[in-house]
């Protein structure tokens, strides 16, 4: 029988749900590459099964046209996605209000993350929170635990808003600066149950590597047992490293493009592409959205 | 079929060779996490050193016309084709400058079944590199170009292999093997360059003559898993009769802007057959990971999955992009993605010896973001010295009457 070369006694507190210390943590992050996996995927099929699921947004970019057209395309969808706020609250507000209206009532709206809106100087962050939620806004598509508080992202929910994922904008710290991050936000918002490990921003000379990527998302896996879904950006990270991704411990694609576009190419296209890697890696594809 | 897990672990941990049942049987069945680490733990057995090695070197693909017409390549153009394209030899000694500027020691060098290059243009290209670079290496011309130039040549392959050899030939590329059963070689329109047997023979004869090759897999077209098993069995039973083979690369077969169309295996096929190749291929020292099909990530986590070589930086690649995958990865990146897998990377020859720590360590090397290409788009310019050589199609005789011949280089 193939064991696994990590350290027993981590292992089974890993097992049980345990809170890691950071010696520990670091220890595993130090462990075979393949026994971090093999026990992540251990404690990830006990824990949500040996599904993945996936969800396809269509993401608004700024200044994209608000038409009939955006509607139609987001009928097939589970989400519409808002990119970046707009240069002011006024203007932002009145873009959530617009793609709203266009959608109407039954299409989750969410958009931008927490730390662009906190950064912005348009007054305390609960009250631009409420005036998104007011405009029609369903969540904040992310909160990058390296870039906000636990207490901002408390604020999201103080006002009804929900947030789709806790997230990294940047690996510069490393990854297990970056668990204790999110645990300290996790333990601030203990209703929070999704976080996408890998970073948003890569450095275009020494982007993250592949071990890296999978260490994280195993890492993440172990760490943060409160956490259901670890989410991977299928547009970003591309079918190869998002296939890895799930036997390492990810069990949600994010980020699946609502149609075909030929542009991009199959490698970024349809969701027969995405459930057959699903399958291909042993799990069962089920796609989040729409009823 | 079922097979006991714990007994085939054990036999593979004693050195014991994995049976063609046995082997599909894993294929199918095993954990992925399974076949990685049993494929870990040989690949620790062959090489305990924890050495991962590369090769710089270029990938130069001397011309694009092919009559091979084989219907998984984007690369070829037939013959009168207005993109058709053969290098000069001035073009292919800028190309070897390039390259040993980068620290490189050889090129790569495979092209289409081009009918109007005679094999006396291989040998003068051969015999001028050699002349020019004495110490620069030529792994060139796969199978079935030696094959193509041994009925075009009509001289028998080990009379072409010697030629070659005499001329400058230094090692045999394991390009056209595809998968090698005649059933996959005719429906992919691969039959009549070579046969499985052909493609065997070939490389038998040139371990017989003293060459060292590599061989090559490219799956995920219309094989079944007993017949990507059956390539690597064919393979395994000719290293046990030659022990030629240096190393075994596998790869995804490319779609996009091929006739056969299609889908590309996906990354986990991929790191399953990679594991499943280093514990079948037991007769075969090295493996090495195709990061130029399945990018720099999925490639560096090849070696977890069996892998010990990086491949070559290739500095050039035209076969690849054509059907849709335009990864790059220089020295630099070679180097800190094998390091950041916990190895120490080491530049090496064809024949897999060490030649030293990383080149650009020692001196400044440009960083290189791309992959180069044959030729700038829209240069049609055709070489002089090819008016020295006779042409057999009609539409090379065509060519080569318009321009006097010159001088050859």
């Amino acid at each position: 029988m193939i064991e696994i070369e990590i350290n027993t006694a981590i292992a089974e507190r890993a097992r049980g749900g345990e809170r890691l210390t950071a010696a520990e943590l670091a220890e595993l992050d130090a462990s075979d590459v393949l026994s971090l996996g093999m026990l992540s995927d251990e404690i990830r099929r006990a824990r949500v099964g040996d599904t993945v699921s996936y969800l396809r947004v269509l993401d608004v970019a700024a200044g994209e046209p608000l038409d009939d057209a955006l509607s139609t395309r987001a009928a097939s969808c589970g989400e519409v996605r808002l990119a970046t706020p707009a240069e002011t609250l006024a203007a932002t507000v009145d873009l959530v209000q617009r793609v709203r209206a266009l959608l109407g009532a039954g299409i989750r709206l969410t958009g931008f993350s927490l730390a662009d809106v906190a950064s912005r100087p348009w007054g305390p962050l609960e009250e631009v929170l409420a005036a998104l939620k007011a405009a029609g806004l369903d969540a904040i598509a992310e909160a990058p635990v390296d870039l906000v508080s636990p207490d901002q992202v408390a604020a999201v929910r103080a006002v009804g808003l929900g947030l789709v994922t806790l997230s990294v904008q940047r690996l510069d710290e490393g990854r297990l600066a970056v668990l204790e991050r999110a645990r300290a936000v996790l333990e601030v918002n203990p209703h929070l149950t999704t976080f996408a490990p890998l970073a948003r921003e890569q450095s275009i000379a020494t982007p993250t590597t592949g071990y890296s990527d999978v260490r994280l998302v195993a890492l993440a896996r172990i760490a943060l047992p409160e956490v259901r879904t670890i989410q991977v950006d299928w547009q970003q990270y591309g079918p190869k490293l998002a296939q890895v991704a799930l036997t390492f411990g990810a069990n949600h694609l994010d980020r699946v493009a609502p149609t075909d576009d030929p542009a991009l190419g199959w490698r970024r296209a349809s969701v027969e592409e995405v459930r057959r890697n699903i399958e291909a890696a042993g799990f069962t594809p089920v796609e989040q959205g729409p009823a | 079929m079922s097979h006991d897990l714990d007994a085939l672990q054990a036999r593979i941990d004693g050195g014991g060779r994995v049976t063609a049942d046995e082997a599909l049987f894993l294929y199918r069945s095993a954990p992925t996490w399974w076949l990685g680490r049993m494929a870990d733990l040989v690949r620790r057995r062959k090489h305990p050193e924890g050495i991962v090695t590369y090769i710089i070197d270029r990938n130069v693909n001397y011309t694009n016309v092919c009559v091979a017409r084989c219907n998984f390549c984007a690369f070829y153009r037939p013959v009168g084709h207005g993109e058709g394209y053969v290098l000069g030899f001035d073009e292919i000694f800028r190309k070897i400058d390039e390259t040993i500027a980068l620290g490189g020691v050889q090129l790569l060098l495979q092209g289409g079944h081009n009918p109007d290059l005679p094999i006396e243009w291989y040998e003068d290209l051969f015999r001028a590199v050699k002349a020019r670079y004495p110490s620069f290496k030529l792994h060139a011309l796969s199978p079935p170009e030696v094959l193509h130039l041994s009925r075009t040549s009509r001289l028998p392959v080990p009379e072409v292999i010697q030629r070659l050899i005499a001329a400058g030939l230094d090692s045999i590329p394991g390009g056209g093997a595809e998968i090698l059963v005649d059933r996959v070689r005719k429906l992919l329109n691969c039959y009549g360059k070579a046969t499985a047997d052909e493609w065997l023979d070939v490389m038998r004869h040139a371990h017989q003559a003293g060459l060292r090759t590599t061989a090559t897999m490219m799956y995920g077209t219309v094989e079944t898993d007993e017949e990507r098993l059956e390539h690597m069995l064919r393979l395994r039973a000719l290293q046990d009769e030659t022990r030629g083979f240096t190393a075994f690369i596998a790869w995804s077969y490319q779609p996009e802007h091929t006739e056969r169309g299609g889908r590309e295996a996906t990354g986990i096929e991929y790191l399953r057959t990679l594991a499943l190749a280093r514990l079948v291929l037991d007769n075969f020292d090295n493996l090495q990971a195709s990061w130029v099909t399945q990018g720099g990530k999925v490639g560096q986590l090849s070696l977890a999955f069996g892998a010990n070589d990086m491949g070559s930086v290739m500095i050039e690649e035209n076969v690849v992009r054509a059907a849709g995958a335009a990864y790059c990865m220089d020295e630099v990146e070679i180097v800190r993605n094998v390091e950041d897998a916990g190895f120490v990377a080491m530049r090496r020859n064809m024949h897999y010896e060490v030649l030293g720590e990383p080149i650009f360590r020692q001196r400044d090397v440009p960083r290189q973001l791309e992959l180069a290409t044959a030729r700038e788009a829209g240069d049609t310019s055709v070489p002089s010295e090819l008016m020295n050589y006779p042409a057999r199609s009609a539409a090379g005789k065509r060519q080569r009457a318009q321009q006097p011949p010159s001088p050859v280089a």
